[in-house]
């Protein structure tokens, strides 16, 4: 699978480069491992959300919802790799990388 | 009566007994059906102390009151015996028609005591039950098997049966059913195997009625469509396979023996790569919805092999031998089930044995002229050949690793991964606490899916590198919940279609059966169902100290990925299991008082053992 690297179109002079990880589904739908956003430090994920959704429309139905500000039940954000996201907005900081990956554990 | 028959039916292959007995309507309450009826009848059954591998030791195959209901995954069954690979109860279940047609026979459950003198297919049609000679079956693998035994009784049977490893009692065989579904933690194939029986070939046709069927259809018409939704997006899509690829960025996916918590090699055998380079379709189990099932086939020149693929047989087919090839742990999977053996004990013991290698504790004199190392997949295949044959090193690692580490010595139970000799599955214990301790204290040992324990590590519930007491209670409730999803019998990955499973089970075991049950009551009958497990345990020699993890977990910290420098020291597994005990209400010692025995009606059960107990089988 090729390593794609969107860099988000709205940025500004306190924005922040964030990685968004693909798994599952998610991964294969989109075709692509990683999508590079622009963030605010102190973002909401919903907005995090939303400037996945611009980027990945593909992922709308599948891991986000219609709306495009809240993920599906069906999936979830880790932040990297050891915290994961409950309704709290998260402080996020350059080079962070949230992990979008199916909300069921086990098997 | 509705949704039981209300009986059970005992044979004994030693002397071709066959006896139908009742089951008082309060026990059907009290454990509900699969693995907490089971449970309960191994207690009754099961002389104390005896060898797993005896005539004595109760082979029991338990259903369910939700099965024949054509509710969504309820087609499930438990097996119960005193299992050969830990000495411990033995539990495992399965998803197959062969619930419908067992239950359909006129029984809740069968029990298979004794050991026939010659291999036996046992034929149970309805109440009529036959003996019949197996010879011609021993030597076959599992789908060749059941394909005889279709071709001799009739394709309208359903079949379970034992391959090669289950007739040479690999003590982690499994056994294989309808189409090669397999129940096969804790080794219940060698109990069939020790008994000459290769074989059951059942047909029924009397349905159990439910109580409210139309009240029923209606529920379960919503079941259904939340089965479809987000709560099981992941197995409906990837199906468990979804697992290798985060489970590895989550430095959780056990590698090399459990000597990392990452895979380099993990994007050539991660769910994302079979499905676009290897997956055939998707299957399902018998009455599911759900459909989690992978269908995968080889891809390369070498001979081609299709078959199923989860993520507990990747794990150990895969990264915890070092395989990154996809099409040898696709063939490695494909003959434990052939072989009939469960494909994490299998892959957890060759483990063991390559890092045996590696550190020169094994050599080609005991291999064989094998160069056991990691990664070599030809070796692999070699290895799991012998086990199922028990020829060569196969017949030291066919007893598992706690005790081929026993007989090889050299400090090598240092690296045998195995809690009370159960092998660990694929959830690295350093790195999520919580289902540390459920590893730790599970009645069957080292299980995952007795407990879920790992849900709570992979959310914002608690932080999954810190020990807490907090996890005692965590882990108390998700046994208590999984009892219950085991005994009536749900799939685990309906669990989240639940609003609340407690009261929703009690609703609609009220419609199967007419039965009054509240959602207090079931949970109750969760944490009873555990407490008899345990208390079986424990008339069975179970030992405190046996509440414990793998040297290795205690005393190394992981060396790679995100959690590089994460570990679990014993004071914080120690601290964890007092935590758990006393969530539970027992002793620091980890006993069970009579208080919580009587608070649980078990009092009667557990210090008054039954007639059945006591019944020695003569020898043939």
């Amino acid at each position: 699978m090729t390593l794609i690297c969107n860099k988000g179109e709205h940025t500004n002079e306190s924005s922040i480069p964030v990685i968004v990880e693909l798994f599952g589904m998610a991964r294969i739908a989109s075709g692509r491992l990683t999508v590079e956003l622009n963030s605010q430090p102190e973002t909401a994920v919903k907005q995090v959300v939303n400037a996945l959704a611009e980027q990945c429309p593909e992922l709308v139905g599948i891991a986000i919802s219609e709306d495009r500000m809240t993920l599906l039940g069906s999936y979830k954000f880790n932040l990297n790799g050891t915290e994961f996201l409950s309704g709290n907005p998260p402080r996020l900081r350059s080079g962070d990388r949230l992990l979008l990956f199916s909300s069921q554990a086990g098997g | 009566m509705y949704g039981y028959n209300g009986k059970i039916l005992i044979i004994h292959l030693s002397n071709h007994d066959v006896t139908w007995e009742s089951l008082p309507e309060i026990v059907l309450r009290q454990f509900i059906g699969g693995s907490g009826l089971g449970a309960y009848l191994l207690y009754q059954h099961c002389p104390p102390k005896i060898d797993p591998l005896s005539p004595d030791n109760p082979l029991i195959f338990a259903t369910s009151p939700l099965v024949g209901s054509r509710l969504t995954t309820s087609s499930k069954f438990a097996v119960l015996t005193k299992s050969p690979l830990t000495g411990l109860i033995g539990d495992s279940l399965s998803s197959s028609f062969v619930a419908t047609e067992l239950k359909k026979t006129g029984c809740d459950a069968l029990i298979i005591k004794g050991r026939s003198p010659s291999p036996t297919l046992l034929s149970i049609d309805n109440g009529n039950v036959e003996f019949l000679d197996a010879g011609d079956l021993i030597g076959l693998t599992t789908s060749q098997t059941e394909i005889s035994v279709k071709q001799r009784l009739g394709y309208r049977r359903r079949v379970i049966c034992i391959g090669p490893a289950g007739e040479n009692q690999v003590r982690f065989a499994s056994i294989s059913n309808d189409g090669g579904r397999h129940a096969g933690r804790t080794g219940p194939g060698a109990v069939m195997g020790s008994k000459n029986l290769k074989a059951i070939a059942l047909r029924g046709t009397h349905p159990v009625p439910t109580s409210q069927p139309d009240q029923l259809n209606k529920i379960g018409l919503d079941l259904t469509k939340r089965s479809l939704g987000p709560a099981t997006e992941k197995y409906r899509t990837l199906g468990t396979v979804a697992n290798v690829s985060i489970f590895n960025r989550l430095g959780t996916l056990p590698t090399r023996n459990f000597q990392q918590s990452t895979f380099d090699l993990e994007e050539q055998i991660n769910g994302e790569t079979l499905q676009s380079n290897h997956k055939v379709k998707k299957a399902h189990c018998a009455n599911c919805t759900i459909g989690c099932e992978q269908i995968v086939q080889t891809s390369d020149t070498g001979p081609s092999t299709k078959g199923r693929m989860e993520y507990e047989s990747s794990f150990a087919l895969g990264p915890l031998v070092e395989i990154g090839d996809p099409n040898v742990m696709i063939r490695a999977a494909r003959t434990c089930d052939e072989l009939g053996m469960d494909t994490i004990s299998a892959g957890a013991t060759v483990a063991w044995a390559m890092e045996c290698y590696e550190r020169g504790v094994l050599t080609e004199l005991d291999t064989g002229g094998l160069e056991l190392r990691f990664g070599n997949g030809d070796a692999l295949m070699t290895t799991l050949e012998l086990i199922g044959k028990r020829e060569g090193i196969g017949d030291l690692l066919a007893d598992g690793s706690k005790i081929a580490a026993e007989k090889v010595g050299n400090n090598s139970s240092n690296w045998a991964m195995h809690v009370k000799g159960l092998e660990m599955p694929g959830y690295e214990p350093r790195s999520l606490k919580t289902m540390a301790l459920g590893l730790a204290v599970s009645t069957r040992g080292a299980c995952h899916n007795r407990s879920s324990a790992y849900e709570a590590d992979f959310s914002s519930e608690v932080d999954r590198f810190k020990a807490d007491q907090k996890r005692g209670q965590i882990t108390k409730d998700g046994e208590d919940f999984n009892a219950i999803l085991d005994s009536l019998i749900w799939c685990k990955f309906l669990r989240k279609a639940f609003d609340n499973l407690y009261e929703e089970s009690a609703l609609i075991y009220q419609l199967v059966t007419g039965l009054p049950m509240t959602g207090t009551e079931l949970k109750r009958s969760g944490e009873r169902i555990n407490n008899l497990k345990k208390a079986f345990n424990i008339r069975e020699g179970w030992e405190q100290a046996s509440d414990t993890l793998p040297s290795r977990i205690l005393e190394e910290p992981l060396p790679t990925g995100v959690t590089k420098g994460i570990n679990l020291t014993p004071d914080d597994l120690d601290m964890m299991v007092k935590a758990y005990y006393d969530a539970r209400g027992w002793t620091v010692e980890g006993l069970i008082p009579d208080s919580k025995l009587a608070e649980l009606e078990l009092i009667d059960i557990v210090k008054e053992p039954g007639p059945n107990q006591k019944e020695i089988n003569i020898d043939v």
